[in-house]
């Protein structure tokens, strides 16, 4: 099957914060009296292939380089180094639980997210019970956003994304959010968009999620990929990885 | 390989429906939760003039031309402030949907001066139609160039708004900065004082100041009923589409970057 994402030995960091120069005056006294540069290396040189209607799933610690490498994909962030070629439209959903205008209603809300995520008015304002429908939210439509509970935010903004859906979908811990109802929507609807034929990049720490809804997955640790098989394979490893940094070190005297 | 070359096939946006969900949230926010509600985009530009009409009539009874050169001064400088400030932030403020999606970011820039659009239009038609009133109807023509102008101007504060947003992701006190700038600015530009006041040689540095032009020009046709020359206008044309070429030529540099910021 051809490849809808090719990333080829992309690399990144980062300025460390600490000491990073965010303002004039920091530049400016800088130049008499220079800082170090230090950077933060994120991902190096992964290389990987999303084939069409493949779902594959990454998983990786806290800091393994799992969510910069779904914004280099997704054109969010730009690598330093490498290549990615994308084939086919891409629809993000990354970072929905937070983000909101807290000043406008779910309506606007929906409306500013799904025009963000490429759908037009008209689209938007034939999908909008739909969507509301998916969060359970149709009794909060004309509420503000800033009344909403976290869960309540985050349901809407994926029922959003969900509705947005192009041929890529790039997911960043989709089954982590709402209550059990609203993941078995979810998961109802990802094994839908999967079966018609959409390609999946799913993102999860949830051995069960990666092993039922993926083909194939990659474990993703500082920054490399260091296991790319079955999807099974590599969430029994993920969760070896996990249990082996729990376990107490030695500690000598 | 050094080369970086990202390459997104996406279909043909609906980029218009976000530039107008855009436009209409900015204004829902601006005017969330006030008394007056959306009323108040039509009541702010009337009643600051029918109070700086008030005032001025009693302080500056003797030179009426005076008067309506200082309210046009100040509310064209109000635009010019209230539009780069927020063009400044735009970015800022909306960060929360650039991280969301791939979409050209320049569209949150532009559309972020819509409220200051939205009250220069109702302040010009107050304007107009006072002067109509009082004074006699300004020409077909003289109307026509004042909107121009205003084009101008509007073309000057995305320049400055396009460049100001990507740099102010990088230097967060740049707004401090342009808050000076536009203190300092307010006296360069001659909207207290009629700049013949000064001399001659001066005017040329004050008209670089980007809204000297742009009030010098609008007092020209709709107070004293006078074109500036084809000179004039030609500068003013070639001032407001170098900043914007500017503007535009710093944000295709730093936009790439924008995100890795919030």
């Amino acid at each position: 099957m051809p490849a809808v994402i090719e990333v080829d030995r992309v690399s990144k960091s980062f300025a460390i914060p600490s000491v990073r120069r965010d303002t004039i005056r920091e530049h400016a006294l800088d130049f008499f009296r220079r800082r170090p540069q230090e950077r933060l290396s994120v991902l190096d040189s992964i290389s990987l292939e999303l084939r069409r209607g493949e779902s594959l799933g990454l998983m990786g610690r806290n800091g393994s380089g799992k969510s910069t490498l779904l914004k280099i994909v997704c054109g969010i962030y730009v690598p330093d180094r490498g290549r990615v070629a994308v084939a086919a439209p891409i629809t993000p959903i990354l970072e929905l639980g937070v983000g909101w205008n807290p000043d406008l209603n779910a309506v606007d809300n929906i409306d500013l997210l799904g025009t963000v995520m490429g759908m037009s008015l008209r689209e938007l304002r034939g999908a909008r019970e739909e969507i509301l429908g998916f969060a359970d939210l149709e009794r909060f439509a004309n509420l503000e956003l800033r009344y909403y509970s976290s869960g309540m935010a985050a349901r809407l903004a994926y029922a959003v994304a969900f509705r947005a859906a192009r041929e890529v979908l790039i997911l960043d811990e989709i089954f982590a959010v709402g209550d059990a109802g609203f993941k078995r929507r979810c998961e109802d609807r990802y094994q839908a968009l999967h079966r018609q034929g959409h390609s999946i990049l799913l993102v999860s720490h949830d051995p069960r999620a990666v092993s039922s809804f993926c083909d194939r997955a990659l474990l993703l640790d500082a920054g490399r990929i260091v296991m790319d098989a079955p999807a099974k394979q590599v969430a029994d490893r993920y969760v070896s990885l996990l249990t082996e940094a729990s376990l107490p070190s030695a500690v000598s005297f | 390989m050094s080369s970086v070359a990202l390459r997104v096939q996406q279909p043909r946006r609906p980029w218009a429906g976000l530039v107008w969900t855009l436009i209409r949230t900015d204004f829902v926010t601006r005017y969330h939760g006030t008394v007056g509600g959306y009323i108040w985009a039509l009541l702010k530009p009337l009643t600051m003039f029918l109070v700086l009409m008030a005032v001025f009539s009693f302080i500056f009874a003797n030179t009426p031309q005076y008067k309506l050169n200082l309210i046009l001064g100040l509310f064209l400088y109000e635009f010019f402030q209230d539009g780069t400030r927020t063009g400044l932030l735009s970015l800022r403020a909306k960060g929360y949907l650039l991280t969301k999606a791939k979409f050209p970011t320049w569209v949150v820039v532009v559309t972020s001066s819509s409220n200051a659009v939205i009250t220069l239009g109702i302040f010009s038609v107050v304007l107009i139609t006072f002067l109509t009133l009082t004074r006699g109807a300004p020409t077909p023509l003289n109307v026509a160039l004042y909107f121009v102008y205003q084009v101008h101007l509007l073309a000057i504060v995305i320049g400055f708004s396009l460049a100001a947003s990507v740099l102010f992701m990088r230097f967060r006190d740049l707004n401090q900065v342009w808050e000076v700038v536009m203190h300092a600015g307010f006296f360069v530009a001659p909207i207290i004082y009629p700049l013949g006041i000064l001399p001659e040689r001066v005017h040329f540095y004050l008209y670089l100041w980007p809204p000297t032009p742009v009030i010098q020009f609008s007092r020209s046709v709709l107070v004293d009923g006078r074109a500036p020359s084809l000179l004039a206008h030609s500068l003013l044309t070639f001032e407001a589409a170098a900043i914007l070429g500017i503007g535009a030529a710093i944000y295709a540099w730093r936009e790439t970057r924008v995100r890795e910021y919030l």
